[in-house]
């Protein structure tokens, strides 16, 4: 049974509020209430553009049992269909491919172009007939789904209901935009992914706040204290943290991994982490960046899909392959250290006597914010 | 080739996914109806010659989507 929340506790300062309650971490008609409003109606990240780089490549996604496609357009755009054919509903692609020529269900093989124009229809005025008055090529064209590629990752707004990609993000890409600059991959060690046994929402939650640090990543934060972060938060936009004391790795030569180019001072030693709502964790630095998308599985578990980029391609900077595959173990010391965290949140929110808890005023600003954020979407998908 | 024998290739060809492979025999299944003048039957296999030249990306799909076009079973694409 769907228990209809009141989530005014939500909605107000987080001197006094409380957080989600219960039953949007346990309860599975709350899960899929949230998978329309929060989800489906804004940009959610369901991959990225490096899982199909080359002209024809397109890879099937589930996200939240929606069968889509990813494509790679010979324009080089990247597109999302609903990968479901228009004739008899069939699935289109089942498995990464390189499409030549054109998508063929393999159903009754009516063919779409890679920007999903219906081309042909075998037999559908008999054998041998090809076209028929009645069926309409230019009406019959694949659902395209509304998509963004931002920082390489595929943001989808399913329903269509959301403003579009640069205006509901505008302040977060003008404030990180000197990382506006190509960004390559860093190749088989640069990519990982994580299964938790979590809600979704507590990723994000944990991710975008620095009060654990000193706790959960004792290692961290020898050099990177809790006094030299700061919280990052934007009503009804994005939160999460940053660092004033963002540290290089380095190899045994006292190598460091080249920068993005153009940056000013400030990212010398700085560094942030931002929560991209509803789905999508991201972090920059002078000489690398990240992404990660959440996928949520059901309201018990997520898969984090975690990418690393670098301001050089594996192909030109071999040299560095060690550094990047390094950094990319660092990291994944990190997230690993946070599971038992997402996790345990995930055990305890089946106390049923929890009132979804209390805020540190200062420390947990970040958190409340998508809280409030979540609260927000649910709120007008009830009110319509 | 006999169309015993055009069966069976088709039928491997199938088997192996061969799609150029596919494209030449339907090609030839459907030369094959011509000259006995079965019009439907050879816009059969022009038919699946076409789509799998379509579905790979072989130049005869434009070729083959012309064919049938200008029998008025198919509507003429650009390429």
């Amino acid at each position: 049974m769907n228990k209809i929340s009141r989530l005014s506790s939500v909605l107000t300062k987080v001197n006094t509020a409380n957080g989600l309650p219960n039953e949007h971490y346990v309860d599975p008609d709350t899960f899929i209430e949230e998978k329309h409003t929060v989800l489906f109606a804004n940009w959610s990240g369901i991959g990225f553009g490096k899982d199909i780089p080359e002209v024809g490549d397109a890879k099937p996604v589930d996200f939240l049992g929606m069968p889509l496609l990813l494509v790679r357009d010979r324009d080089g755009e990247i597109g999302v269909f609903q990968n479901t054919c228009r004739h008899r509903g069939m699935i289109l692609v089942s498995k990464p491919q390189k499409i030549r020529g054109a998508i063929r269900c393999p159903y009754h093989s009516w063919c779409y172009s890679l920007k999903g124009e219906l081309r042909a229809t075998p037999h559908v005025g008999g054998p041998g007939q090809n076209k028929h008055d009645d069926v309409n090529l230019s009406d019959l064209s694949l659902v395209r789904i509304r998509s963004f590629v931002w920082r390489d990752v595929i943001f989808v707004n399913v329903d269509g209901s959301a403003g579009a990609f640069e205006e509901v993000h505008c302040e977060l890409m003008e404030r990180w935009k000197e990382f506006d600059v190509p960004i390559f991959h860093g190749g088989e060690t640069s990519g990982f992914k994580l299964d938790v046994k979590s809600n979704w929402k507590l990723a994000v939650e944990n991710y975008c706040e620095s009060y654990h640090l000193p706790w959960v990543h004792p290692g961290l934060n020898s050099y990177s204290r809790l006094e030299d972060h700061y919280n990052i938060e934007v009503r009804d936009q994005y939160s999460g943290q940053g660092t004033l004391v963002y540290r290089q790795l380095t190899d045994h030569d006292g190598e460091t991994l080249p920068d993005f180019a153009g940056l000013s001072d400030k990212w010398e030693e700085g560094a942030e982490y931002i929560a991209v709502y509803p789905n999508v964790l991201l972090g920059v630095q002078r000489d690398h960046s990240f992404a990660i998308v959440l996928e949520p599985v059901n309201q018990e578990n997520t898969v984090e899909h975690i990418e690393l980029y670098y301001a050089t391609s594996e192909k030109d900077t071999p040299e560095y392959d060690g550094l990047r595959a390094s950094n990319a173990q660092q990291w994944k010391t990190v997230f690993e250290e946070d599971v038992f965290v997402v996790e345990g949140m995930q055990k305890g929110r089946h106390g049923e006597l929890f009132d979804g808890g209390r805020f540190s005023p200062v420390m947990d600003g970040p958190t409340h914010n998508f809280h409030h954020w979540v609260a927000t979407q649910i709120e007008i998908g009830r009110t319509g | 080739m006999n169309r015993d024998e055009l069966n069976r290739a088709l039928l491997g060809a199938h088997a192996r996914e061969e799609q150029i492979e596919l494209v030449r025999l339907y090609t030839l299944a459907a030369e094959e109806r011509e000259r006995a003048r079965d019009t439907d039957a050879a816009c059969f296999y022009l038919t699946h010659a076409f789509v799998f030249a379509l579905e790979c990306g072989a130049p005869e799909a434009i070729e083959l989507n012309q064919r049938l076009a200008d029998l008025g079973r198919i509507h003429r694409l650009a390429f």
